[in-house]
């Protein structure tokens, strides 16, 4: 797929192109030892076109720069190879299990004179190891919370169930993989949370106490409301990757028919119930209808240690979404989806209206919205809080920033600095746009600062983002 | 939060519309501090035309300008071409001088080689630096013998034509903690391994300049000769005696700031001694002199060229390490073919380098065109230092070199620690001695590293910025670039920005006021 976006330069155009995916591989070098084997290492290759002696040839140059960097530090083995024409990402997830991503580099296309062949530019300095790095990890991970892992489906089915569930996953999953847009929120993989006043937080614990109490079969719950979390029953790295699949896959797939205007809940045939506004977003689409299929899909958590294998149940009303998780060993049927449905609809819509005007009053008490002199992503290690008003929205296949992608860059080359070293650090640049950015890093937590005051010093800099740190973390304590 | 987003005046709105960044920005570095001030014109500038190679920036370190060069310089100068018997003259018997040699092999046998690539020692080294031919022959290892490494060599030069034969270059493998940097200039294959935080460029910038010093050693054309004629000829052969050398290069890469900056540092010197000293080597030409260079240690005292020939500082950078890497010169005069790949790959000059007196740190280096003018330059010493000596010059060189650095306390800035000042257009810089925290060789690389990552951000290729303010728990630094010049600051960790901000000022105002001692305002010709 490529996003080509012409260029104007003295009269000659120019095309661009942005970063996208060569190659992805998945191997095992313990699956073929033998010479003339070496296919059998080969669990899963995209595209799946390629001639066989090339995909051998690409996996032995994985397996041999691996093998390489063993010289230097045998435990660490490399995580990528950069190359002029492209950008190669390596993962272990599980022991001898080896995902490769193949990144082509951005490059330019200037077209020559006399019929001669374009002249390709390759931009080599634009793709930043630690974003793509993360969403290889994220693609392993996203599989396993659907699949469970490499071992437990070798232990099910061997080989062939194995390449059967990777073929499966990724066929589907890699088309959704948008390379050019992502960024450093790929990197944090962080949560959203909503906030709340106590009063309203305390009205939806109690809510899913009662919800778990009478449906005994939940085993976990989550709630959600505008895309953000509130509430979560599951360990954070699960609740992680349930997150980026909820708000990147799912809500945009079902919102986006409401934004069109069709498919408004309020029509009965597609609730079904005209007291309330809840819908299920996976399982049945219309309970009423006589041939609704009660299949939820199936996740696995806690994969470390008790390996759970879950139901999950999202149902939503209005802009309040609840997943709920129930043990995959139990048969759901039309009984149970009825009977959530009758008692978690009316209170769920209840419960998203109160939040709504909740939300409006505090809104209206912070006073009017100021134009902002600056934008912000922060991230919390400990709890995976993120926050950033410089994306505007996420969904499947945008995610619109609002300021210029190489600034975008810095951002990451700072977070790539802070990584290095573990200690509290504070960064402040000012790029060749006069735009500064300030990178703060400080106990677990990290804060990226864009400001837009081409004539203010480091000194003023510096106030203006302690009155920000004053204002919207006034908790916190960032080195000075 | 949406409101500012579709407010079509929002200045947070990608101005040109495409992912492309403007392109006129990269370049349209912000004016100097104080008005007026303009490249040529900042402290430190020379008055003349410059004395180097115009090097505005590292970048032009890593252009491929050398056959640009070579033709330039070709039609100047003849230079002596390598002959077919140069590889006798050169690797088997080595210098003129057997001195060098001995010196040499003693050197050599305190690296400590030795070592068990298998070691957690080994591995634990900060750089590790490879050289080898194409055919996968070991040439060079910073740590470790080439022989027990030549498996591993062997299999660097199997990456790397793997990747070629996709007709793609390998850059680097990158790891947690530390990385692998490749360059292949044929016909040799560089490998740099690091655990530092310096960027691939800032890696390949040295990969070079261990190139360069190869080539200087036996000149680019007798190099792709050798390979020609033999495809797995083992170079070791031809640099015997010379791997001290490049360790020593290598140790200055991770120590002075010079190397990274692109530039040289001056000793302190009052302009009118140094106008002397200038002059009186002025007058010491030879026809076939093309440069003249008084060094003390790893500064420069004065520098007189052939009109329209310039020195690239990469060039002058070798030529200080040849001297400073052996102490033979101190014994006598030295007289050594030696190529200064930036200004010809292709033939040799030959070098007069001779110590003023043995026991002083003054060194002379006369560079001429011609093998057989020994006699001829060493004349031109002599009538350098009757003149030298009958002005009284000569005492305040002497009491100069007594004083060969300052200490930041003289600017009088509380908390700054240490600097690095570099004047763009005269390719010189100045830095006060390191102050307590930094003298141990861990933390004066340390600090290095620091300046190494700050260079390499601010210059970024297709992300530049202007200025950076870090603030640690060790220190405190300010780095900013103009079109004039570069400067690095490292405050002590109770410095504050609007410290920062006044102290550049300041220091500013200091260099100006020092700058007739700092550098060289007067650039000599013959």
């Amino acid at each position: 797929m490529l996003m080509i976006s012409p260029r104007m330069a003295s009269g000659t155009q120019e095309k661009q192109y942005n970063p996208s995916l060569l190659n992805f591989f998945i191997y095992n070098p313990k699956f073929g030892p033998r010479e003339g084997e070496e296919e059998k290492k080969i669990l899963f290759y995209h595209p799946s076109e390629v001639e066989k002696n090339e995909k051998i040839r690409n996996v032995g140059l994985c397996e041999a720069i691996v093998q390489f960097t063993r010289t230097f530090c045998p435990t660490k083995p490399a995580k990528s190879l950069h190359t002029q024409k492209n950008r190669q990402f390596f993962h272990e997830p599980e022991e001898n299990f080896w995902m490769v991503m193949v990144v082509r580099n951005p490059m330019i296309e200037k077209p020559n004179k006399d019929g001669k062949p374009p002249t390709v530019e390759y931009q080599e300095e634009e793709i930043l190891d630690s974003v793509y790095g993360a969403v290889l990890q994220q693609c392993y991970s996203m599989y396993k919370l659907f699949n469970g892992t490499f071992n437990r489906a070798m232990e099910a089915g061997g080989v062939e169930l194995l390449t059967q569930k990777l073929e499966k996953f990724f066929y589907r999953y890699l088309q959704t993989l948008h390379l050019q847009t992502c960024d450093l929120l790929d990197v944090f993989g962080g949560i959203s949370f909503f906030p709340l006043d106590k009063m309203t937080y305390l009205k939806i614990q109690s809510f899913v106490n009662r919800v778990e109490e009478s449906l005994s079969l939940v085993k976990y719950t989550a709630f959600l409301y505008n895309d953000q979390l509130i509430w979560s029953g599951l360990e954070q790295e699960d609740m992680r990757i349930l997150y980026k699949y909820l708000t990147t896959s799912l809500f945009p797939r079902h919102s986006e028919p409401e934004l069109a205007g069709r498919d408004s809940p309020l029509r009965p045939e597609v609730t079904g119930n005209l007291l309330h506004y809840g819908r299920f977003l996976t399982g049945p689409t219309n309970l009423k209808d006589p041939d609704a299929k009660f299949r939820f899909p199936r996740i696995f958590v806690n994969t470390e240690d008790s390996y759970e294998e879950l139901h999950l149940i999202v149902y939503k009303a209005m802009s309040a979404a609840v997943c709920f998780m129930i043990s995959a060993s139990v048969e759901l049927g039309r009984e149970f989806c009825e009977q959530l449905d009758g008692l978690v609809g009316p209170q769920l819509t209840l419960l998203a209206s109160d939040i709504c005007e909740q939300y409006n009053i505090n809104r209206r008490l912070s006073g009017p919205e100021k134009e902002p002199q600056f934008k912000f992503i922060y991230f919390n290690h400990m709890n995976l809080a993120e926050k950033s008003t410089i994306h505007m929205r996420k969904t499947v296949s945008v995610s619109l920033t609002s300021v210029h992608p190489d600034l975008m860059k810095i951002l990451g080359d700072i977070n790539c600095d802070f990584a290095r070293v573990d200690e509290d650090e504070e960064i402040i640049v000012k790029a060749m746009t006069d735009y500064w950015v300030v990178g703060k890093k400080s106990d677990q937590r990290e804060l990226y600062v864009i400001l837009n005051q081409k004539n203010a010093n480091l000194i003023e800099v510096n106030e203006e983002v302690k009155r920000l740190c004053a204002t919207q973390f006034n908790n916190i304590f960032f080195l000075d | 939060m949406a409101a500012d987003v579709h407010n079509k005046s929002a200045p947070w709105e990608v101005q040109n519309g495409s992912l492309v960044p403007v392109e006129r920005l990269r370049f349209d570095r912000s004016d100097s501090p104080t008005p007026g001030l303009v490249e040529g014109t900042e402290p430190g500038a020379g008055q003349e035309r410059a004395m180097f190679v115009h090097a505005q920036s590292f970048e032009d370190l890593t252009a491929e300008s050398e056959a640009q060069a070579e033709e330039k310089s070709e039609k100047d100068l003849v230079l002596e071409e390598p002959r077919e018997e140069a590889k006798e003259d050169e690797g088997e018997e080595g210098r003129d001088e057997d001195a060098v040699k001995e010196e040499e092999e003693s050197q050599r046998g305190v690296r400590a080689k030795e070592e068990d690539i298998t070691s957690e020692a080994w591995r634990d080294h900060r750089k590790h630096v490879f050289v080898l031919s194409e055919a996968g022959k070991p040439i060079y290892s910073r740590y470790g013998t080439e022989e027990a490494l030549s498996s591993t060599m062997g299999v660097m030069m199997a990456l790397v034509s793997f990747v070629e034969a996709e007709r793609n270059i390998i850059r680097s493998i990158h790891a947690d903690g530390y990385r692998v940097v490749f360059l292949h200039k044929s016909p040799l294959v560089l490998v740099g391994v690091s655990k530092t935080a310096q960027s691939d460029r800032e890696l390949t910038r040295e990969l070079q300049y261990v190139y360069y010093q190869i080539v200087s050693l036996l000149t680019l054309t007798q190099l792709n000769h050798v390979f020609q004629h033999k495809q797995n000829y083992d170079l070791r052969r031809l640099l015997a005696g010379s791997e001290h050398l490049t360790d020593n290069l290598l140790r200055l890469l991770d120590r002075d700031p010079g190397l990274l900056l692109s530039a040289v540092m001056c000793l302190p010197l009052s302009s009118s001694a140094r106008d002397v000293v200038s002059s009186s080597l002025q007058a010491a030409k030879a026809k076939s002199l093309v440069f003249s260079i008084l060094i003390a240690g790893n500064r420069l005292v004065t520098l007189v060229r052939k009109k329209d020939q310039f020195l690239h500082h990469m060039d002058l950078h070798l030529l200080f390490n040849l001297v400073n890497s052996s102490s033979s010169f101190r014994e006598g005069e030295g007289w050594t073919p030696v190529c200064l790949p930036k200004f010809n790959t292709a033939g040799f000059f030959h070098a007069h380098i001779s110590y003023v007196e043995p026991a002083s740190d003054l060194c002379l280096i006369l560079v001429s065109t011609d093998r057989e003018d020994f006699f001829n330059l060493s004349d031109c010493k002599r009538r350098f230092l009757e003149r030298l000596r009958k002005r009284s010059a000569y005492q305040v060189l002497q009491e100069a070199l007594r004083a060969p650095t300052y200490s930041v306390s003289q600017v009088g800035i509380p908390e700054l620690r240490h600097f690095v000042y570099k004047s763009k257009s005269s390719g010189l810089y100045t830095s006060p001695e390191l102050p307590v925290p930094y003298q141990s060789v861990e933390e004066q690389e340390r600090l290095m590293g620091l300046y190494q990552s700050l260079h390499s951000c601010l210059h970024h290729p297709t992300r530049p910025l202007r200025s950076i303010y870090r603030c640690g728990e060790m220190e405190n630094l300010f780095a900013w670039v103009t079109s004039g010049f570069e400067l690095y600051l490292c405050f002590s960790p109770l410095g504050t920005k609007a410290l920062a901000v006044s102290a550049v000022n300041k220091l500013l105002k200091w260099i100006r006021k020092e700058e007739d001692r700092l550098f060289i305002l007067n650039p000599q010709t013959y």
